[in-house]
């Protein structure tokens, strides 16, 4: 006698045994759809737990993990943009059910039960979006996330207390993370699980509802329906990983920084709703609040509005004609909210700009590591990072070629090489030079040696060159130069350490990373400018010696650079 | 008997496309697990480590125990900086003879402490102890504590960080 492994288990209480599941009449595509969502599921169930192996829910690390799965893990693109476009899938495919269930009559009774699990569900997995958005910790999660607390921080009465259990606090930090990762990969997939668990149950013991009234012949599930829905999982599932690879996964913006603006937009499948606070100006609170109960509301009223025992169709079209037009109005807000964007110029720039700033910080978190200190100090591992963040906010609007009010020189790749000094010694008061200072407009503005003989300006450009400690000063030049300097510089400045000359700035060391750190401290000083000449302020109380010592550096790595140097800095 | 074979096809149609989907998803899945295996996912500075003036150990003392801190690491993601990667017992044993012995048992991994009473070495964890010059005395080790590279350089000492293998009696970098 053949004991099978079915029978062992049937002997023990597991596996089918009762009456085989029924159909009323034949299989078809249309009862896919349920089956499809409990595969996505399954789909996010496993993606999600080989994710959790790499993820670190912290604020200083969190980025960071994320960019590991990302970018230095065999496949984790992959799992990372199934993860996320399952997701996607997921709302698409319970929209088509719920759409199905809806044109069959399926939520009349006895299906009340099973159609008001499957709102909730809808829903679950909706706000199950929301709290996995966040966890990466990029400008665009942490963005739409402070929006979508905001929102409901709006909620009368309760609202302030909604945002500091969702924050685990007073702000965005660890607690965020920590709090929404176990709403994330805990709470909600045991609430859903139980819930779709309760809502298939019920399902299959009452079986699908058949199109129209008529009464049909019972059918057993299996193949027949079982193959059909395999047939749909397999063809949701190309479609899926066939996108994911089209789209090279999913995007990862810049880690959050409070600090950068970020144009922050939700998931797609929340597009209806940020048009329609748009829309509604300075109510846009309560209707980003109200919409969704309202439209929630509606659905679950739907079984208890129709009650006539009939499923055709055509005998319910008022309630037909009513769901088509609230998944009208959403589809057309949401394709609204695309266009809009879609049309806006400066939108697409600033985005282009941020694609690239994440674009660094990944290079950067792959060559270099993510600082303990936090993933938005990755910028900081870049050469000359420091310096060149402190420029860009406090020396960049006086010396950058681009800024409208510049007054200084320009400080630009190649500052102080042989052919920049050269320009200057020619035309010290031209644009890029002292074009902009009062200075130039003195009496104590500084001659021009554009007619001094070529072979004297070549000296006198080597022997300047040479203050700088370049190592690759023309021993000859120089001394051409030397003899240049005590003719035609020396009546106003001088070369001797520490020493100014008698009405021009002192000149020893000038171009090195001391004199810059010097000059940088105090620009008024006896040696530099003098406290009339300078415009420019001093910065020793303002900025820190480390980030002045860091700027000097950076002048002195300007020499050697080219624009398009520069430029692969940001790259 | 027609009925019969088409469900027959059916049936094994359904299993199939089953497996497949199961062992698409699979595939990704396992593979993304099974990454961080083959990789070097902390790296230790192979170069050697500076732990402060040599003329701290003085001959006859006792054996001091020094942190061996690495300038920097990447752990995963991370770049982390001044990293403690474990200790080291450092003993002079001539006037220009420095030793230093891993802190790590041999046996399991433990951090080995210094007794000063018994004038021996002990592992805390399962009660291995070793002389004081390393070798082992009793308990479940498999062999003596493990010697690290040392050198002074310019009066500095130097020491060079591996990780051996435990739980065997050969002295193998791990």
């Amino acid at each position: 006698m053949k004991t099978t492994v079915r029978d062992f288990l049937r002997e023990r209480g597991l596996g089918g045994g009762g009456t085989p599941a029924m159909l009323a009449g034949r299989a078809s595509f249309a009862y896919v759809f349920g089956t499809v969502l409990v595969f996505l599921l399954v789909v996010e169930a496993v993606s999600g737990i080989a994710l959790a192996a790499f993820y670190a829910p912290s604020s200083t690390d969190a980025w960071g993990s994320v960019a590991y799965v990302q970018d230095q893990v065999t496949l984790g693109w992959l799992v990372r943009g199934v993860h996320f476009h399952a997701a996607s899938a997921m709302v698409i495919v319970a929209g088509l059910h719920l759409v199905q269930t809806a044109l069959y009559g399926a939520y009349k009774k006895p299906r009340e039960l099973v159609w008001w699990l499957g709102i909730l569900l809808m829903m679950l997995i909706l706000a199950w979006a929301v709290t996995g958005y966040v966890l990466r910790w990029d400008q665009a999660g942490y963005w739409a996330n402070k929006v979508e607390v905001g929102i409901a921080a709006a909620t009368p009465v309760v609202g302030g207390v909604i945002r500091k259990l969702a924050l685990g606090g007073n702000d965005y930090g660890n607690l965020t993370l920590t709090r929404f990762y176990a709403l994330h990969v805990l709470i909600l997939p045991a609430v859903v699980g139980a819930l779709t668990a309760g809502h298939v149950m019920l399902a299959r013991k009452l079986g699908p509802t058949p199109l129209g009234d008529r009464e049909r012949t019972p059918r057993p599930r299996w193949p027949d329906q079982t193959l059909r829905n395999a047939i749909a999982i397999a063809m949701v599932l190309t479609v899926l990983v066939v996108y994911v690879v089209a789209v090279r996964g999913v995007e990862l913006a810049a880690p959050a920084d409070p600090s950068q603006a970020y144009d922050a937009r939700p998931l797609w499948y929340f597009r209806w709703l940020f048009e329609l606070r748009d829309l509604s100006g300075r109510a846009e609170k309560v209707v980003a609040l109200v919409m969704p109960a309202i439209v929630a509301g509606a659905l679950v009223a739907l079984p208890l509005a129709d009650r006539a025992p009939t499923r055709e169709p055509r005998a319910r079209v008022a309630y037909l004609g009513a769901l088509a037009g609230l998944l009208a109005v959403i589809g057309g807000l949401t394709v609204a909210s695309f266009a809009g964007d879609a049309r806006d110029k400066q939108l697409a720039k600033r985005n282009t700009q941020a694609e690239q700033r994440a674009q660094l910080a990944r290079k950067l978190a792959r060559l270099n590591g993510v600082p303990a200190s936090g993933a938005a100090d990755v910028f900081l591992t870049a050469p000359m990072a420091r310096a060149r963040a402190v420029f860009a906010t406090r020396c960049k609007s006086c010396h950058d070629a681009e800024s409208m009010d510049r007054k200084g020189p320009m400080l630009g790749a190649g500052h102080f090489n042989r052919s920049w000094i050269r320009a200057f010694l020619k035309n010290p008061s031209g644009e890029p030079f002292w074009g902009r200072t009062k200075l130039a407009k003195s009496d104590a503005a500084m001659k021009s040696f554009a007619q001094m003989p070529a072979a004297e300006l070549d000296g006198i450009v080597e022997l300047i060159y040479s203050e700088s400690g370049a190592t690759d000063v023309d021993a000859d030049k120089r001394k051409r130069g030397l003899d240049v300097f005590e003719t035609a510089c020396s009546d106003c400045h001088a070369r001797e350490d520490g020493m100014p000359g008698t009405s021009a700035p002192g000149l020893s060391g000038v171009g090195s990373r001391a004199y810059y750190l010097s000059f940088i401290s105090n620009p008024k000083s006896a040696f530099h400018m003098g406290k009339d000449k300078s415009e420019m302020p001093r910065f020793d109380k303002e900025i820190s010696l480390a980030d002045r010592d860091a700027l000097a550096e950076y002048l002195v790595w300007l020499r050697g650079a080219t624009p398009p140097d520069l430029a692969a800095l940001d790259q | 008997m027609a009925d019969e074979d088409r469900r027959r096809f059916l049936k094994v149609a359904t299993c199939a496309i089953g497996g497949g989907v199961g062992l698409a998803v699979a595939g990704p899945v396992l593979t993304l697990l099974a990454d961080p295996a083959g990789k070097t996912t902390v790296t230790t500075p192979t170069t050697p480590l500076d732990l402060g003036p040599a003329e701290q150990f003085r001959a006859g003392a006792e054996p001091h125990r020094v942190d061996v801190v690495a300038p920097i690491i990447k752990d995963g993601w991370t770049a982390a900086r001044d990293v403690v990667l474990g200790a080291a017992w450092v003993r002079r044993t001539a006037p220009d003879k420095l030793v230093a012995l891993s802190a790590v048992c041999p046996h399991l991994g433990c951090a080995i402490g210094w007794d000063a009473i018994a004038g021996n070495f002990l592992c805390p964890c399962h009660d291995s102890r070793f002389s004081v010059a390393g070798e082992k005395l009793n308990g479940p080790s498999e062999r003596g504590m493990d010697e690290l590279p040392l050198e002074v350089r310019d009066g500095r000492l130097l020491l060079t960080w591996v990780r051996y293998k435990t739980g065997q009696s050969r002295r193998e970098p791990g």
